[in-house]
């Protein structure tokens, strides 16, 4: 038995007898299909990361004329370009940069821009306009929409005790785990296990069968994903951080073949209003080892080229530094996006102005959703649209 | 009896057990005259009051002063979920504000602008729907929230007008773009000052003739207020969402037309459309009952009152409600919480299943609720649900009866729907050796069941 046949038949032997018989066959039962798309892995900095000083633009006079304390002086950054260098904390993703892994989207934003986190991140997530307010997340309605192959909770993971609202969905959501064997634990309750059992679909109210459907479906994900979780171990160099742990675990469930084919995970702390300096550098020298170790684990099993690794935060951060050697909320940010099967590695469009400014802040060049609909159409193969809830955003030329 | 579980769960977060046995047999109308007779006797909140420094401050006294603010907002937020879980507090009142305050959603961060705002709705939750209206235009934390205060004649913000009709009043489709801006001119001006009290800034307002709703006159926001609710469809928005929230979340056309009539007719007389609301025959209808996944607050209050729990460390409460998606005084948007299957993913669903067994037994919850977006670096784990439960009251309740009739009963008390699992298949799950312990252990048991998420 090879090693793809015997997960199917482990995950098949772990989750069938708990699943009543008349579901088998029909509705959402997980039908473990091997991954045959491609993987999207997103990478969210939470707190609004400083763009400015991620992307140095170290001929800028008017970058250091702005940061007069806390601007990365032109020794130290890692020039990848004649205009832009990367913070000085990043040589592991100036090495992937270097291979043609990266791309880079400068001024990425969104029309009359919010500064407060929470609702910033929300426009983020659902991919709303900033006068709206939609209830269900880009990734979320992705499953709603065009996954009918994949059906499976787990189809979308998110590394977290809770799930985001990006993987929300109106019918359908993502999965949030950190610890497999914890989650395992948890779901694997023998008396919730015997009410699945009994639970009889016809028999129920709609809203108590969807909660009894949500509850075995997730046990039955949750026992999938322990047993995939054991399968391969990776021995990457990977920071000993919650951050680090969860970049693992992606590429340990990648490597074992794991039916999901998106995945989330948050890098938090990136409000730096106060000596912005080391705190922002420890969390991009974090993020940048991560990554290449993400990478490299990928590269070894040959699904560079089938993965796509997507990192954003809310908003970007003013030009002018503050009083604090920190920075204010801002508007438009740079976007990473790492993988095998880039269009265009480098830099996609030209530096941030910083002589055309709005109130201070960066004016957008690109539109998020346009990002969107993008990995939306040429990674996932989704009618984006249906998803963005509009023909306006008709992508980009990266993917 | 079904209906009064029913009746007092949508009007109110449940019965304890006590109050079951004392109203379980009451006609439904006397249950409605005493849930309106409980809610008239309104007491406003103590406040957290926020000492308003005068001199410029430092940043770490900024922290400082930012961090006793969040202490107050939360403090007034586990007070309020402990009115909601207590029977000696207005059910009805509790419910109505409750609903308020997920509709006229506003994240409020000064403890003293959260307490002004929820004795405001308190004040109207069933009273009048206009005087409702004006007072929130008048509310500070509102006016913060939607930048009101960036509202001035020469530079108009819309952000308040616009979501006063979409989201407060009349939904969208019922106005124009146009409407919008005419409208915010004449919000123009209001403001707050340091203090946090409301002020009208007669230099900042937009003293000219506005065209809204195709009439033409120098309207202030009063009477932007009043030219809304002049309008039927306004009646009709608010019937329709007071639909979705107490009777169901699908809607029954003729039957909100009755709700609307009602509460057009009686000039925007809240009471009078609750009272109608909860004295139709359909609203005992069997498709109406049952059908409504709890809010987390409400799942709390409900357990609350059911195992008469008391939170050592209201920590633990705050981690709950973070952790299952619905923190007070911070819903995610000014769109207030969707409610309904959004409330449900698998991780708040085990949470939920798995909530009365943490409580049974102060189980330690590894689990980490969503950071705060600025927060400096990852929170840890929450480790203790550090709660006590009394189960004397059940045990009281079924002392002498057999094992079916301890099941029959408690199901009567903590569902508003009987589930469907037999008595047998229940019993056999039990391992308890004296009838105590085996009332705890069904409790524990049915609370367990993914009906208990209903009601």
């Amino acid at each position: 038995m090879n090693r793809r046949n015997f997960l199917k038949n482990s995950a098949f032997a772990s989750t069938a007898w708990m699943v009543p018989s008349f579901l088998q066959g029909f509705s959402g039962l997980p039908t473990y299909q091997s991954r045959s798309g491609k993987i999207l892995i997103v990478i969210q900095l939470s707190g609004g990361n400083d763009g400015l000083n991620t992307v140095v633009p170290y001929r800028n006079d008017i970058y250091y004329k702005s940061r007069p304390s806390i601007g990365i002086g032109k020794d130290k950054v890692l020039r990848i370009s004649d205009e832009l260098g990367l913070n000085p904390a990043m040589t592991a993703l100036q090495s992937l940069y270097d291979e043609g892994l990266v791309s880079i989207i400068n001024s990425v934003g969104y029309p009359n821009p919010d500064r407060s986190h929470f609702r910033s991140m929300d426009i983020w997530h659902t991919a709303s306009s900033s006068s709206e307010y939609w209830s269900s997340g880009w990734l979320g309605r992705y499953l709603d929409s065009d996954c009918q192959a994949c059906q499976s909770p787990h189809h979308a993971l998110e590394v977290d005790d809770s799930l985001s609202l990006a993987l929300k969905g109106a019918t359908h959501s993502g999965f949030a785990m950190s610890d497999p064997r914890q989650l395992n634990r948890t779901t694997s309750n023998a008396y919730l296990k015997a009410i699945g059992e009994q639970f009889d679909h016809h028999h129920h109210e709609e809203e108590v069968a969807y909660l009894y459907k949500t509850m075995i479906d997730t046990q039955a994900s949750a026992s999938y994903l322990y047993e995939q979780s054991k399968v391969f171990k990776s021995k990457g160099k990977y920071p000993k951080t919650p951050f680090g742990k969860s970049l693992k675990q992606v590429a340990e469930l990648i490597t074992a073949d794991t039916d999901t084919r998106i995945y989330y995970v948050s890098l938090t702390g990136f409000d730096t209003h106060v000596n912005q300096t080391n705190k922002q550098g420890r969390l991009l020298q974090q993020y940048a080892e991560g990554v290449k170790a993400l990478v490299a684990d990928l590269k070894q099993h040959h699904l560079l080229q089938d993965t796509l690794i997507m990192t954003f935060s809310e908003f970007g951060r003013r030009v002018q530094q503050n009083g604090s050697k920190g920075t204010d909320h801002g508007t438009a940010n740079n976007l990473f996006l790492i993988g095998g099967s880039l269009k265009r590695p480098g830099f996609f469009n030209a530096a941030p102005d910083l002589s055309n400014l709005n109130n201070g802040d960066l004016i957008y060049q690109v539109d998020f959703r346009d990002v969107y609909a993008s990995v939306l159409e040429k990674w996932l193969d989704a009618d984006s649209p249906k998803v963005l809830g509009t023909r306006a955003f008709r992508g980009l030329e990266v993917l | 009896m079904a209906n009064i579980q029913h009746l007092y769960w949508r009007a109110g977060f449940g019965l304890s057990p006590q109050q079951w046995q004392e109203k379980k047999d009451w006609p439904i109308s006397m249950a409605i005259d005493d849930l309106f007779l409980a809610a008239g006797k309104k007491v406003p909140v103590k406040g957290a009051t926020t000492t308003i420094p005068k001199k410029r401050l430092s940043d770490e006294q900024r922290v400082a002063l930012r961090k006793e603010n969040e202490k107050k907002v939360r403090k007034l937020n586990l007070d309020w979920v402990y009115r909601m879980g207590n029977p000696q507090y207005s059910d009805l009142l509790e419910r109505m504000s409750l609903f308020w305050h997920g509709h006229f959603a506003c994240r409020s961060r000064l403890g003293s602008l959260a307490t002004a705002q929820l004795n405001t709705i308190r004040e109207h939750a069933l009273g009048n729907f206009r005087s409702l209206a004006q007072a929130i235009a008048k509310d500070v934390a509102m006016i913060r929230y939607l930048n009101n205060q960036q509202n001035k004649k020469k530079q108009p913000n819309e952000n308040f007008a616009r979501e006063l009709m979409e989201l407060f009043t009349i939904g969208r489709g019922n106005y124009t773009e146009q409407d919008v801006k005419e409208a915010a001119r004449a919000f123009t001006g209001w403001s707050s000052n340091l203090a946090g009290n409301f002020v009208f800034r007669s230099f900042q307002h937009d003293y000219g003739k506005k065209t809204f709703f195709g009439k033409t006159g120098k309207y202030n926001g009063d009477d932007i207020i009043d030219m809304i609710l002049e309008r039927r469809e306004t009646a009709h928005f608010i019937a329709t969402k007071v639909y979705r929230y107490f009777v169901n979340p699908k809607v029954n056309a003729s039957q909100v037309q009755q709700l609307a009539n009602v509460f057009y007719n009686s000039n925007y007389d809240i009471s009078r459309m609750m009272r109608t609301l909860f004295e139709a025959d359909w609203f005992y209808a069997p498709e109406n009952i049952g059908v409504k996944i709890k809010s987390p607050v409400e799942l709390m209050a409900g357990i609350t009152r059911d195992l008469n729990v008391y939170f050592r460390d209201t920590r633990s409460l705050l981690f709950l409600e973070r952790s299952l998606g619905q923190v007070l005084f911070n819903p995610p948007n000014v769109a207030g919480w969707p409610g309904g299957r959004t409330w449900i993913d698998n991780s708040t669903l085990m949470l939920r299943l798995n909530l009365a067994s943490y409580l049974f037994n102060n189980a330690s919850v590894n689990l980490r609720a969503k950071d705060d977006l600025k927060a400096s670096s990852r929170g840890k784990a929450f480790k203790r649900l550090a709660a006590e439960i009394d189960l004397e009251p059940v045990v009281e309740m079924t002392t002498g009866q057999s094992e079916k009739a301890v099941f029959d009963t408690l199901c009567s008390l903590f569902f508003t729907q009987k589930p469907k699992l037999d008595q047998q298949f229940i019993h056999q799950q039990i391992k308890a050796t004296t009838p105590a312990e085996y009332v705890g252990e069904l409790t524990l048991k049915l609370l367990s069941l993914p009906e208990y998420q209903t009601c």
